[in-house]
């Protein structure tokens, strides 16, 4: 009697093409796939031939230049500088970011008193909106009335007329972007690794203590390997985050001082929006796009060949 | 039960952590309640209030003489209808990605993260063609009005959600899906019966962060929309409150905390959803 | 939903967007919560003829004085549109972000009928109507336009006005009398020379000069100045860049001991409000800016504007060159649906700047001199103490103003190298002792070069 229900139920769902896993992961998959297609392909394979033109002001469209553009922006070396910087804001901001969050979250699952508010104090960089979060830290790090330098003249740690610029010396500003890369992204990264967190079963958990599992043993082994899929692809978007963002370095600092602090998105907008020359600005925009690629994959793969194993 | 000294680790990492991230916040609070006098006398102790201070008259500048609370319901109704749009097309397409497809598939899913990739600073050149020539809408499609930002943010909430959730949805045990089916449920009912109740962190997660990708969004909103009573916050505050070389500062601190801090709330609300389940033992 | 739109669009031509909106279903009314109705909350304009000619719509900045938005927006416009039977709409966004939007619209061939910016676009050139018509009309009437607006909006390559400056902002210097006097410097910085020698003794009294060397607005206006009155010039009157010159080396020689001697740190952080702030809060001894510094001050310091001085830039061995600080440039694009309301718009505003130029409390002055009658009594009429200090206004804007590109006219090379920051950049390398001036001269010169090399290639120079 059993076996023979099973079996028709087996049939039915045959009949039914929602069963079939090709056509519904491609009724699935579909929408999500065109939708993006149309609004950010058609867009990019634009953005892509502007860049071998001379499109001027807004313009969509000019004479084919082939590569002059790539070869011009590499000979100035304010386009090195901000490739550079855009490298070094994205890997030093991650690397922090990582390792904040990553003990915030565990610390945030042990239960103590006060966790809420704490958590809801770390949470607050990402509720608040990028572009007036950076306007509070311009004020916060502004040249003369600086809440940091006041507290740093009290304490007579730094001259009283001439006190750090924080906006205003190269190395300051390295690590006043930097910090507000990493300040606003820690949260992400703490949510998702708490969601990552969360969703390792129980019977995991309890199999650990079983097997006498605990402390940074049990982190090592169990934890981590569960959590390895989530944490690369909160790292992934942590890069992707700060490597294409341009508000932070756009209001914070202009690119300033003397267009030391530029990442490759800004200096794409000073050239190609401000100062007209399109192509030029679609060709520094679209500089990375190769080397992002190449790491957007790697880690992809490895993400899911740690999820094999 | 945690011993004391874990308790006490716990406190010395969320401690100082926490009063680094939020010191900002208490920064623009005091800034916000601070006359033009007092705000810029450098003598003047900045913890401290003097020559006018306390005032509510940023609040009440925002609040009555500039349409903020207009731009805080667009950006909020902005942020909702992307949310929607979102969960319909990632949710599915995560899942499929996740569960469904082979080599394909999965080759499909690195497209679609690699089109995060693309930096918006020049993308909103080629957008403002299409939405300004969208179909619908009158002649001018849909620039200045909400509808190009609902039509374009879910082009990188889409790919974000959809990386996320194919994270989530693998965690899930293969074996809970394959009881469920050997109990004869259909592909659809397990996805909807056993997959998608587990995975609510995971999709929390995502309104969470669909939401706030969207109200941190500044280029698009500023190329496509420059009608007043059409613009989100941060635009139409950069508007008012900026005004050629003067900073209002007060006022523009007020208008960050104002969203800040419910929205906060409301995200760790639906964290606690996630997290409870966690220490009691198991989620469920 | 998405089945009902489509249905609509088959009739687009005749629904408006509300239209459009109303029969979207009440789901979207929901969503929409009646954004719309703001837009007609001015209720029902009357038009001389009873009916609309048509919608001119405008986009521009939030002026630096928000009550000349108040006037522009609800009084002029209102006047204007019910007087020619066209509805008048103006947007406004904040001047910086102003180019990202104009890009935008560009891109898309949709937007504004015409928009304004502080600094003219001539990269916008082939996608806007030829300003001729606009400029000869109002010559008509007031005389020759200024020489410094003139060489703002013209391409001589070209031939043609890609743009309509309706003002400009002349650029003072903004300086404390009463530390200056201590300094022993009664007269103020009439010289560069002057500033120099005042700069250490100023600095001791914790009171250093504010010239910007940041990548901000104010910073390329007062440098580019500087570099005039020392006869160092971007351009010459061909177009070609004449940067490598002993004279760049020399006022750069001067810039960086002006900053050692005289200045802090702090101008390589700034943005364009800090001169203003660092000026308000009673530091800076003289600070280079138009005169939004002297009207906030006597909003929210009235003993501070009482002994804050405004005059025209100090003399260099090349004498008193100064810049604008604002060229507000309107252009009309090609594409625009009301092209012939634009134009006769923008003439009769210029025609009669009264208006615009009192209401701005005179941060604009008129392109034509002329439009303007009585500057000067007008300026004197100013009721802030000390009595008649904006006098000096008319002097400045007649005499010292010049356009940037001077002695060549503006174009799209020089803008270019103003938003890339390229000038403060120099500067900047120079006083923190990265560079000698030799080499800055020499390696600004090329780089520059190529940036002109580009633009002359498209054939625009």
């Amino acid at each position: 009697m059993v076996a023979v229900a099973a079996r028709d139920k087996t049939r039915r769902r045959r009949r039914n093409p929602f069963e079939g896993r090709r056509f519904l992961a491609t009724v699935l998959i579909a929408p999500a796939v065109t939708f993006i297609a149309v609004l950010v392909g058609g867009p990019l394979l634009l953005a892509i031939y502007l860049s071998m033109t001379d499109a001027v002001g807004g313009t969509l469209g000019g004479d084919w230049v082939g590569l002059d553009n790539f070869r011009a922006a590499w000979e100035d070396p304010n386009f090195r500088r901000a490739l550079r910087n855009t490298l070094l804001f994205t890997i030093v901001s991650q690397a922090i970011v990582l390792l904040c969050a990553g003990l915030i979250a565990h610390a945030l699952t042990k239960p103590i008193r006060g966790r809420w508010f704490l958590r809801f104090l770390i949470i607050l960089p990402w509720a608040a909106p990028v572009p007036l979060s950076t306007i509070g830290w311009l004020w916060i790090y502004d040249s003369l009335f600086s809440v940091v330098n006041w507290v740093a003249k009290q304490l007579h740690l730094v001259d009283q007329f001439n006190p750090p610029q924080w906006l205003g010396d190269p190395t300051l500003a390295l690590a006043a972007v930097i910090s507000v890369h990493a300040w606003r992204i820690i949260p992400f990264a703490v949510v998702i690794f708490l969601a990552g967190l969360a969703s390792i079963p129980s019977e995991v958990e309890d199999a650990a203590k079983v097997d006498g599992a605990v402390g940074l043993r049990k982190f090592w082994y169990v934890t981590l390997p569960l959590q390895l899929p989530i944490a690369t692809v909160a790292l992934l978007f942590g890069i992707v985050f700060t490597a294409t963002d341009m508000t932070v370095v756009y209001i914070l600092t202009q690119g300033g001082p003397f267009n030391s602090t530029q990442m490759l998105t800004s200096w794409a907008y000073f050239v190609g929006i401000r100062g007209g020359s399109l192509g030029e600005g679609a060709a520094v925009s679209l500089f990375l796009l190769p080397l992002l690629v190449i790491v957007a994959v790697l880690m992809l793969r490895f993400a899911r060949k740690v999820e094999v194993a | 039960m945690i011993s004391f000294r874990e308790k006490l680790t716990a406190y010395l990492i969320l401690g100082p952590f926490a009063i680094v991230l939020a010191f900002p916040f208490y920064w623009m609070l005091w800034t916000s309640f601070k006359t033009e006098q007092d705000l810029y006398n450098v003598e003047n102790v900045p913890f401290l209030f003097g020559s006018g201070s306390p005032t509510a008259k940023n609040y009440s500048f925002l609040i009555h003489e500039t349409q903020y609370l207009t731009w805080v319901k667009n950006t909020a109704l902005v942020g909702l209808a992307v949310v929607l749009i979102t969960l319909v097309l990632a949710v599915p397409a995560a899942y499929a990605l996740a569960r469904l497809s082979g080599r394909v598939g999965q080759s499909l899913g690195v497209g679609i993260f690699l089109t995060y990739l693309v930096p918006p600073t020049l993308l909103f050149l080629p957008l403002s063609y299409v939405i300004s020539h969208f179909p619908i809408g009158g002649r001018a499609g849909l620039q200045d009005s909400l509808w190009s930002l609902v039509l374009v943010f879910p082009s990188f909430t889409v790919p974000f959600s959809t990386w996320l959730l194919m994270g989530f949805f693998k965690t899930i045990p293969r074996e809970l899906e394959e009881a469920a089916r050997v109990d004869g449920a259909s592909r659809l009912r397990t996805i909807v019966q056993i997959v998608f109740p587990i995975s609510v962190p995971g999709i929390l997660t995502v309104v969470i962060f669909s939401f706030s990708l969207v109200v941190n969004d500044f280029v698009y909103a500023l190329a496509f929309i420059t009608t007043s009573h059409e613009k989100t916050i941060s635009t139409g505050v950069f508007t008012e409150l900026i005004r050629g070389d003067i900073f209002f500062w007060q006022a523009l601190m007020a208008a960050t905390l104002i969203p800040s801090i419910p929205l906060a709330l409301l995200y760790n609300v639906f964290l606690d959803r996630f997290i409870a389940g966690f220490t009691g033992g198991a989620f469920r | 939903m998405a089945d009902r739109e489509r249905v609509d669009v088959t009739k687009l031509d005749e629904l408006t967007r509300r239209d459009l909106i109303k029969r979207a279903g009440a789901g979207v009314i929901l969503v929409y919560g009646g954004l719309g109705e703001k837009s007609v909350a001015f209720g029902a304009p009357k038009y001389r003829h009873k009916e609309l000619a048509g919608t001119l719509r405008i986009l521009q900045w939030s002026h630096f004085v928000p009550a000349f938005d108040r006037w522009f927006d609800n009084v002029y416009t209102k006047a204007w549109g019910r007087a020619n039977d066209t509805e008048v709409i103006v947007d406004h966004i904040n001047q910086a972000d102003l180019p990202g939007r104009v890009a935008a619209e560009a891109a898309a061939s949709r937007g504004h009928d015409m928009v304004a910016t502080l600094a003219p676009l001539p990269q916008y050139e082939d996608r806007v109507i030829n300003h001729k018509e606009i400029v000869q009309e109002v010559t008509k009437k007031r005389g020759k336009m200024a020489d410094v607006a003139y060489r703002s909006c013209y391409n001589p390559k070209t031939k043609k006005y890609f743009g309509f400056p309706d003002n400009y902002a002349p650029d003072p210097v903004n300086w404390r009398r009463d530390y200056w006097s201590e300094a022993g410097f009664p007269r103020g910085p009439q010289t560069w020379e002057a500033v120099r020698r005042a700069a250490p003794r100023l600095r001791s009294q914790n009171h250093p000069i504010g010239i910007g060397m940041s990548n901000e607005i104010d910073s390329n206006m007062a440098l580019m100045a500087m570099m005039m009155c020392f006869g160092s010039f971007i351009q010459n009157r061909e177009h070609r860049v004449t940067l490598n010159t002993k004279k760049t080396v020399e006022v750069l020689s001067f810039a960086r001991d002006l900053f050692r001697n005289g200045m802090s740190n702090e101008i390589f952080a700034w943005t364009a409000a800090s001169n203003n702030q660092a000026f308000l809060a009673g530091r800076l001894a003289l600070a280079l800016n138009a005169i939004s510094i002297t009207r906030s001050a006597e909003l929210s310091n009235r003993d501070l504007a009482d002994r804050t001085m405004i005059a025209p830039i100090p003399a260099g061995p090349n004498g008193r060159l100064g810049l604008e600080h604002v060229m507000h440039t309107y252009m009309i694009w090609n594409f625009a649906e009301n092209k012939r309301m634009a134009a006769k718009f923008l003439s009769d505003m210029e025609i009669k700047y009264i208006g615009a130029f009192e209401n701005s409390r005179f941060y604009n002055f008129p392109s034509f001199p002329r439009s303007v009658s009585n500057v000067p009594t007008r300026l004197a009429r100013d009721t802030n103490t000390p009595r008649g200090k904006y006098r000096i206004l008319d002097t400045i804007s007649k005499r010292y103003t010049k356009n940037v590109g001077y002695p060549g006219f503006a174009n799209a090379a020089i803008g270019e190298i103003f938003d890339t920051f390229l000038i403060p950049q120099m500067f900047a390398e120079v006083a923190q002792g990265r560079r000698t001036p030799e080499d800055a001269a020499r390696d600004y010169h090329r780089r520059l070069g190529t940036i002109y090399a580009k633009w002359r290639r498209r054939g625009k120079i």
